[in-house]
């Protein structure tokens, strides 16, 4: 197939702070990454693929400088992990590709960096496999996702075409609100 | 600083994520609480077959007994059938959260959660 020849797939960006899931074989997820970092996540028993797109701030009261926002990371990989659960898969079946974390701007926060670290240490944690990586350096990418096969291709792209500068916002409800019964 | 004189409310969790596992330990263990974990539900259920807690906080999405099949199996037998129970998860619909008033829990926190708040609500039910 040539480079410009168009793809037989329904292509569906994925936005920062998204998260979609889809069996369907006629889906490509697409998204361009500079600092912000994609888990694409695959179950090959149900051919069931998800992917998200995300960039943490490090906090205000960070308790160690260079760390994540880990609490709402942790919170964007769970909503991942569970739309692929409620669709049928098991999360012991579950394998991952992770993809961006750059630090485009030399001499700036190593925001990518922070961002790739917290991905890798969360699917350590959870016992994720992760079948293949390509994260850091200076360069913004562009990651095509197959969710039914979990087919991806990963390929360097103009900064330019780098839309993210912000990380990505929390939702608008009040955050840990309590409602008692 | 926990008050070691007083004797410390004492929690299970039940989260199927090791990483948010981490980040309630963390959370309420410096808050003064005693904290114990269970990685799903029926690890919950097992575990508060032989022990005592003042506070349960259970997710609701996990293998083998969910955080709705924990509610109603504790709310079932008589050993905690008032057991102060908060539901702590990524869910947002109401009807899950119906769900889980139906089932007998006693408050519901939508993830992420704030640690000031989680702590002040377990002191609120803690009896």
């Amino acid at each position: 197939m040539s480079p410009t020849a168009p793809s037989p797939h329904q292509r569906l960006t994925v936005m920062q702070g998204h998260a979609p899931v889809s069996s369907d074989p006629g889906v490509e997820f697409t998204t361009v990454l500079g600092s912000c970092v994609a888990t694409c996540l695959y179950d090959p028993e149900i051919g069931l693929g998800g992917m998200n797109h995300f960039l943490l701030a490090e906090p205000a009261a960070s308790i160690e400088a260079g760390q994540a926002d880990v609490h709402y990371g942790v919170y964007l990989m769970e909503m991942l992990i569970n739309a692929m659960i409620r669709r049928g898969a098991s999360k012991a079946r579950l394998r991952a590709h992770l993809y961006g974390g750059a630090n485009l701007h030399l001499g700036m926060a190593r925001i990518g960096t922070m961002n790739a670290d917290f991905a890798r240490a969360f699917l350590v944690r959870e016992r994720i496999p992760l079948a293949r990586e390509d994260l850091g350096g200076n360069s913004a990418r562009r990651v095509d996702f197959r969710p039914a096969t979990g087919q991806v291709r990963c390929r360097t792209v103009a900064p330019a075409l780098v839309s993210e500068t912000k990380p990505t916002p929390r939702p608008h409800r009040v955050v840990g609100d309590v409602e008692l019964f | 600083m926990p008050n070691r004189s007083q004797k410390s409310t004492r929690i299970l969790t039940g989260d199927d994520s090791a990483s948010m596992r981490a980040l309630l330990n963390h959370a309420l263990t410096a808050k003064g609480f005693d904290v114990k974990q269970a990685d799903d539900g029926q690890a919950a259920l097992e575990w508060l077959a032989v022990n005592e807690v003042d506070v349960v906080i259970t997710d609701i999405n996990m293998p083998r007994l969910d955080g709705f099949g924990l509610i109603e199996r504790l709310r079932a037998g008589s050993r905690h059938r008032d057991r102060p129970i908060l539901v702590l998860t990524t869910e947002s619909s109401d009807e899950k959260k119906a769900r889980a008033r139906a089932a007998g829990a006693t408050g519901w926190i939508v993830k992420p959660f704030d640690p000031e708040k989680l702590a002040a609500a377990v002191r609120r039910v803690a009896h």
